[in-house]
């Protein structure tokens, strides 16, 4: 960030403190900016709602992160932080409140901002901090096998701790009225993919309300990350979700290196750029695959699925891994990986590119599959804008974010790429959003490795400094990945926050399917894609 | 529909050969190999191993790797000072017994040890199993809590280049109707009772896969509150298939191996 941006972002948040404190007055305390965007305001519990609703109601600013940290050793008391992002201007506004452990108990935000409902769920199960006014409080991580009094984020619990099961029933949202069903589904689906439970509530062919319980393969990972190395730390980073593995360990990389305060050299910001494009179109071409798969389109599915596997092949033959692991390090990148490999990776680009049109030509004059997909699982743009739905699911939905263009970062305020977008938020929309980005993502994968010089690919880092934060967020394929790392003393990390764009998402899913078939249950889902594993944890 | 069949026809067969022949791909990381002669038993990768994988031997002083629990992140060949770890290109990894994937040996109990003439008649009973499953089995696959990663290498078996139906082997919806269960994933909290009931919806005779290094032993996820270390403290595991995540050819091989067709 060069020193006029810097200015200019400074006045503009001076300019919205003033704004704040004249509203709030003496429950906003003082204000804290670090790494030139991240602006920690203080604010007295009691005035949580007013400054929730100020930020996320009348500035539009999308709650991107609310989150706990256990910081009873310095100033005994739980600190809640509510994150809006301003993503014109990309800056971060982080709401900080302090919760002291006698009262356990905060406001709910939830009705002004419903994106906060599983956030604010998500913190009463792993703190213990109760959401006042909350209307649906039902557990979120643990599924009646837990004990009470039990909360795994705090820091008195020990990590490797297994506690007795207990037998809870887990109660349901009920729709009740004359022929209505429900239709349980999972943990173990038909298809291979992640575990997770949902619940259909039926009248004829529409589902009339979706529940979702999710937390199936709830790992501990943050629990986990507390009090091991920042070098550790990576490859939990890279082993929250296979197919993000790179956004994620991004996104980390990215927090940590803000908190040392290092500068990351050119042929590593492009090589990261490369990756984070090849990762995208990797993901992007088995969801199209996969959309084809559940709509019974074999040729069309059979293609992606070749694609995508000669995608690999390039993953392979760069890094040694098909998932893009071990490829990040704190400071820059572990190898040249994409030296002497450019011509070879081009001319593999270009058969791909090449095949890509061929085969959308092919399937976009399918009219029984273009049938199934128009108008199908529809996301409207209120309802994507009130839950925060980012990535692709957003964009098919009119709202035009991506954290490449609102939040620069690695080389991409060097390339010159437009932002997909459409209207309708049907399967058909997010598809289309996804074939845009497959073209795109070759395109900046062409010019990174046309631009490409030689240099470093690495700093060094030295010790981290203690008790500091960053965020790192990145792009990833399923969109926005979000990040938040405090460090703890002697390289260690205190807490690390993940939130992947599928926690984001998950609810918008379960918007979409409403009024439509169960059978194109499995086509909305798959038209979205999510991770289970990087919304559990 | 006439592109369709000239698409068809362009690319007749993709399907690799693989295990016939070794896979084409120049590069590609596979398990790591610490080499006894130059390991000075410093202990710098023993400490530093994300998923603790590494120990020191009691008899030779020199670091040796547990491979069930190795998630091949290359860490230890990065910083070994006497460069003493290489990752080799071996997938070929899966085994029957934990045993032969640990650096040392179990501690065996002494009720954990049966009766010979009963060793003998499981042994008898495994062989006709795997004779019977031979030319036609079919998987469910249990995901009970892995990244995803694993999963999507599953899903690698059934596109155009791995092809597994080659084999007779396929996919099938529900339990009920498999003969294999391919596990990935630590065996979370939440998901300890589906693996357990999926398991005994599966009929009998039936066999266990475990894939991957959190399915095999918990991998980097081992020792949480939220997970166990490895599925085979909840049900009997037939092959062992380490990996983070190990390749569909590597998942390959442990089905093969699970039913005697590879050596």
């Amino acid at each position: 960030m060069n020193e006029k941006n810097i200015t200019i972002i400074e006045n503009l948040i001076d300019a919205m403190l003033q704004q704040l404190k004249q509203r709030i007055g003496v429950a906003l305390g003082k204000s804290d900016l670090v790494n030139h965007n991240e602006c920690y305001v203080n604010i007295d519990s009691s005035m949580i709602r007013a400054g929730a609703k100020a930020l996320g109601l009348e500035y539009g600013f999308p709650l991107v992160s609310l989150f706990a940290n256990d910081e009873r050793a310095f100033d005994k008391s739980f600190v809640l932080y509510y994150t809006f992002a301003d993503r014109e201007n990309g800056i971060l506004y982080i709401l900080k409140t302090a919760i002291a452990e006698e009262t356990g108990a905060f406001d709910s935000i939830c009705d002004l901002l419903p994106a906060a409902s599983a956030y604010e769920r998500e913190i009463k199960d792993l703190f213990g901090l109760l959401p006042l006014g909350h209307p649906n409080p039902k557990p979120l991580v643990f599924h009646g096998n837990w004990p009470d009094l039990a909360y795994p984020l705090r820091k008195e619990f020990d990590k490797t701790k297994k506690l007795p099961f207990e037998t809870k029933e887990m109660v349901f949202a009920s729709v009740e009225g004359e022929g209505i069903y429900e239709i349980p589904v999972g943990p173990v689906h038909a298809g291979i993919i992640e575990p997770g439970h949902f619940r259909f509530s039926v009248a004829g062919e529409p589902v009339i309300n979706l529940e979702a319980q999710l937390y199936y393969v709830h790992k501990g990972i943050e629990k986990l990350c507390e009090g091991s190395s920042i070098e550790r730390g990576l490859f939990f980073s890279e082993r929250i979700s296979g197919d993000e593995s790179f956004s994620n360990s991004l996104a980390y990389c990215q927090a940590v290196e803000k908190i040392a305060m290092v500068e990351i050299p050119e042929r590593a910001q492009l090589t990261r750029t490369f990756f984070a494009e090849l990762e995208r179109l990797i993901s992007h071409l088995g969801d199209l695959g996969g959309v084809c798969l559940d709509a019974a389109y074999g040729f069309a599915t059979f293609q992606y699925r070749m694609l995508r596997g000669w995608a690999f092949r390039i993953a392979a033959e760069t890094c040694g891994m098909r998932f893009l692991r071990s490829i990040n390090q704190v400071g820059g990148i572990r190898i040249d990986f994409l030296l002497g490999k450019e011509e070879s990776i081009l001319s593999q680009l270009a058969v791909i590119k090449k095949e890509l049109e061929d085969t959308v030509d092919i399937v976009k004059s399918n009219s029984m599959f273009t049938d199934r997909i128009e108008n199908t699982g529809i996301l409207k743009n209120k309802v994507a804008k009130d839950l925060n739905a980012v990535g692709p699911g957003g964009r098919a939905s009119g709202l035009p974010y991506d954290v490449r263009k609102d939040f620069p970062y690695c080389s991409y305020d060097e390339i010159d790429f437009s932002t997909a977008l459409q209207k309708n938020g049907d399967i058909c929309s997010r598809l289309q959003v996804k074939i845009f980005e497959c073209y795109q993502s070759i395109a900046i994968m062409q010019s990174v490795l046309g631009t490409l010089k030689e240099g470093e690919i690495k700093v060094s880092v030295g010790a981290i400094p203690a008790y500091r934060c960053a965020f790192g967020m990145n792009e990833g394929p399923k969109g926005e990945t979000f990040h938040w790392l405090m460090t703890g003393e002697q390289d260690s990390i205190f807490r690390y926050k993940v939130r992947t764009a599928s926690f984001c998402n998950w609810p918008a899913v379960c918007q979409a399917v409403r009024g439509n078939l169960v059978p194109d249950f499995p086509l909305i889902n798959k038209s979205f894609n999510l991770s289970y594993a990087g919304n559990d944890l | 529909m006439f592109k369709s069949a000239k698409k068809l026809l362009k690319y007749g067969r993709l399907t690799q050969s693989f295990p016939n022949k070794p896979v084409n791909i120049d590069g590609i990381i596979g398990s790591p190999e610490i080499d006894p002669l130059r390991c000075n038993g410093c202990g710098s990768c023993i400490s530093r191993c994300p998923s603790n994988a590494i120990v020191l031997d009691n008899l030779t002083k020199k670091a040796a790797i547990h491979l069930d629990q190795c998630i091949f992140c290359v860490l230890c060949e990065t910083i070994c000072p006497m460069a003493a770890v290489k990752m080799t290109d071996k997938i070929e990894l899966a085994e029957k017994e934990k045993s032969k994937l640990r650096a040392e040996t179990y501690t065996v109990l002494d009720n954990d040890i049966l009766d010979a003439s009963e060793e003998v008649l499981e042994e008898e009973l495994k062989r006709k199993i795997r004779k019977m499953f031979g030319r036609s089995l079919k998987i469910r696959e249990v995901d009970s809590g892995s990244c995803n990663a694993c999963d999507y290498e599953i899903n690698g078996l059934n596109n155009p280049f791995n092809d597994i139906e080659r084999f007779g082997i396929s996919f099938v919806a529900s339990p009920r109707h498999a003969d294999m269960l391919l596990v990935t994933g630590t065996a979370t909290r939440n998901m300890q009772v589906a693996l357990q009931k999926t398991y005994h919806a599966t009929p009998d005779p039936k066999l266990v896969v475990a894939v991957g290094a959190c399915a095999c032993s918990g991998g980097i996820f081992r020792d949480s509150y939220a997970t166990t270390n490895g599925i085979d403290s909840l049900v009997p595991v037939d092959v062992y298939v380490p990996g983070c995540p190990p390749r569909p050819q590597a998942i390959l091989y442990g089905i093969l191996k699970a039913l005697d067709r590879v050596r």
